[in-house]
């Protein structure tokens, strides 16, 4: 037996059934009350679905990228936001995993098995261009004290750990792990974001936090290095996510259109429709052939910087455009606030902003292909 | 207590296709489940041998790949598993499974519970529990609806029909459990690992005692002749009249046309 093709398949049906009937149908209340409903953060602990790529020594699953990405895809299907969540745990885990010294892994690590760790860069004079932060650690000692104000973190006040960028110099980027009980840690503002309203988006406020050097991740100076790094981990996910939400629309439009007739015919018989549903098909199989690669390329320790960007471009890109589609397939249904195309619409505008705007995974991929080149 | 729990892989239903030829299900390439009604079974069992001590033992009838969803019980809590495979087993009817597997459960040995789920999604016969506890020659209890358990018997509650029972059974006995005889769990994420360290045994026919007429094709006396999807009828209105008398008294007739109301004689 194919231990691992066999792990994959349980865990497979597994997120399957967990989507099917504990998560799609509270996806309109997730959206409206935007609040993880029917006990969902504590069912995901419960069965252990945060740990699902936390390496086997740490007490996670261990399961690689690729899996990681396909449940993901699985969860977003149900509901994006809870899919989110799961990837920004995901993406911190990965870059202790990476960067970490043993004992900040030895500490941290057991911990994600309950507690979600957030990743934070973004401040308010800073966000795409991480030279623009203001929060700072100064080295007193064998300790760091730290004093910012990090915003619009994902998981921001669900989150009990943080991953957060500083200065340690005018020109020096590092990061450093901090805890929500620690002395001088505050949450602050929560946003009030217009999709993946499941999602808490928060500020945390650091005053005066002192922490041992094993807190600092990576080295001094590497913040740069692990922001990247974040963020293409980030990126496979979202393509996963995006992919969730191009099948959760086709689940809609093509059961509306099936059932839909004008006069005597389904709607799914005519062209104009049969073009719409192919087109968002064409998007959600793009994508996930992207994600899916991106993926492939990380577990096979290949670069996979470029794949990771153009899954979350033009997967989200689409994903706004198949939601448009399925509105208008869906017509006044699609446009109330009743029916769940809305908020899929919603739900992906997000993701042309989050993990670097679509504008800056142009840039990437341009500057890629152009390196390859030279 | 030993504990043998009957699990079958199912496809899943939205991708069931028959074959033209055999008129079985063609199961080829299918992704499968394990059958809803065993996990039922499963959780029932697991929940007995968490209060009164004991072992797990899953066992199914089927190809090999059918080991993954043997490999899922055992990351839901069994503690091992017995895959029963064999091309001398393929186009078995319910007489011929319930046959190689009531020999399995006698070369498992000193087994006091059977549980199996009370049908399966895809044939639907619910017939394969009640003949293997006939060829074991012990008692059997369909339909239990909650189970609890005592260290020498069982206290079984069924709700059927016209009627509900509570029955204080000795062992050893088989069950069939519906599915509100608990919540099944679902699998615990870190377990699937885990699950690789319990083992799967897998026997084939030579490995039972078996009568070779009584197996496969050769000891199925069902043969399904065909089999088709139903036909999918077109809703039909029909308006009634405006006054309420009338409309019902129009009602009454259509109902008694189609012989659903029959008059009193």
């Amino acid at each position: 037996m194919d231990q691992n093709k066999t792990s994959k398949e349980i865990l497979l049906r597994m997120v399957k059934s967990f989507t099917e009937n504990e998560v799609a149908p509270f996806d309109m209340e997730i959206d409206h009350t935007r609040s993880y409903v029917n006990d969902l953060l504590n069912k995901i602990k419960e069965t252990d679905l945060l740990s699902t790529m936390l390496p086997k020594e740490y007490g996670g699953a261990g399961f690689d990228g690729s899996t990681t990405a396909e449940m993901i895809n699985e969860i977003a299907r149900g509901n994006a936001s809870l899919a989110v969540t799961l990837e920004g745990h995901f993406k911190s885990i990965d870059q202790i995993v990476k960067f970490g010294n043993q004992a900040l892994k030895d500490e941290y690590l057991p911990q994600a098995k309950s507690r979600i760790i957030a990743f934070s860069m973004t401040e308010p004079s800073g966000g795409s261009n991480p030279l623009g932060i203001n929060s700072h650690a100064k080295h007193v000692g064998d300790k760091w004290i730290i004093n910012g104000d990090k915003i619009m973190i994902t998981n921001g006040g669900l989150a009990e750990i943080y991953c957060v960028l500083v200065k340690t110099a005018p020109e020096e980027l590092s990061f450093f792990v901090v805890d929500k009980d620690m002395e001088g840690f505050e949450f602050g503002k929560q946003e009030n974001f217009l999709g993946l309203t499941g999602v808490p988006v928060g500020e945390i406020v650091m005053n005066n936090i002192e922490v041992d050097e094993s807190h600092l991740l990576g080295k001094v100076g590497m913040g740069k290095e692990i922001g990247d790094s974040a963020h293409n981990d980030a990126r496979v996910l979202m393509g996963a996510v995006l992919t969730g939400i191009m099948e959760h629309e086709l689940d809609i439009v093509t059961d509306y259109a099936t059932h839909r007739k004008a006069i005597d015919t389904p709607i799914i018989q005519m062209q104009g429709i049969q073009r719409k549903i192919a087109d968002i098909a064409i998007a959600k199989e793009t994508t996930k052939l992207l994600y899916q690669k991106a993926a492939w390329l990380k577990d096979n320790r290949q670069d996979y910087e470029e794949e990771a960007a153009m899954a979350k471009a033009y997967g989200s890109r689409s994903a706004v455009k198949s939601g448009d589609d399925a509105l208008q397939i869906l017509g006044g249904y699609g446009y109330s606030l009743d029916y769940p195309v809305e908020h899929l619409i919603r739900d992906a505008r997000a993701m042309e902003l989050a993990e670097g705007t679509v504008e800056k995974m142009r840039t990437e991929i341009a500057l890629i292909e152009a390196k390859n080149r030279a | 207590m030993k504990i043998v729990v009957g699990i079958k892989q199912v496809p899943e239903t939205t991708n069931v296709k028959i074959n033209e030829k055999t008129k079985n299900i063609d199961r080829r390439g299918l992704g499968g489940v394990i059958n809803s009604y065993d996990l039922h079974a499963l959780q029932a069992a697991l929940a007995i041998r968490n209060q009164v001590g004991g072992e797990v033992i899953t066992l199914s009838m089927g190809p090999d790949d059918f080991a993954v969803s043997l490999q899922e019980t055992l990351a839901l809590g069994a503690d091992k598993a017995v895959l029963l495979s064999d091309r001398a087993f393929a186009g078995a009817d319910t007489l011929a499974t319930a046959y190689v597997l009531s020999e399995a459960i006698k070369k498992v040995g000193q087994v006091d519970l059977v549980l199996v789920g009370q049908q399966s999604v895809d044939a639907d016969t619910g017939q394969v529990g009640p003949i293997i506890a006939e060829m074991l020659k012990v008692p059997q209890v369909t339909y239990a609806d909650k189970i609890d358990a005592f260290k020498d018997h069982l206290v079984i509650d069924r709700k059927l029909e016209n009627m509900e029972q509570t029955i204080t059974a000795k062992l050893p006995i088989l069950l069939t459990a519906t599915d509100k005889a608990n919540r099944p769990k679902y699998t615990n994420v870190v377990e699937i690992a885990k699950s690789f360290d319990k083992p799967i045994i897998t026997w084939h026919a030579g490995d039972l005692d078996l009568d070779e007429k009584r197996v496969g094709q050769a000891g199925s006396p069902t043969i399904v002749r065909s089999i088709s999807e139903p036909q999918k009828v077109a809703k039909k209105n029909h308006r009634l009249s405006n006054d309420p008398a009338t409309a019902a008294r129009e009602l009454v007739d259509i109902l008694k046309q189609k012989n659903i109301l029959t008059e009193d004689k």
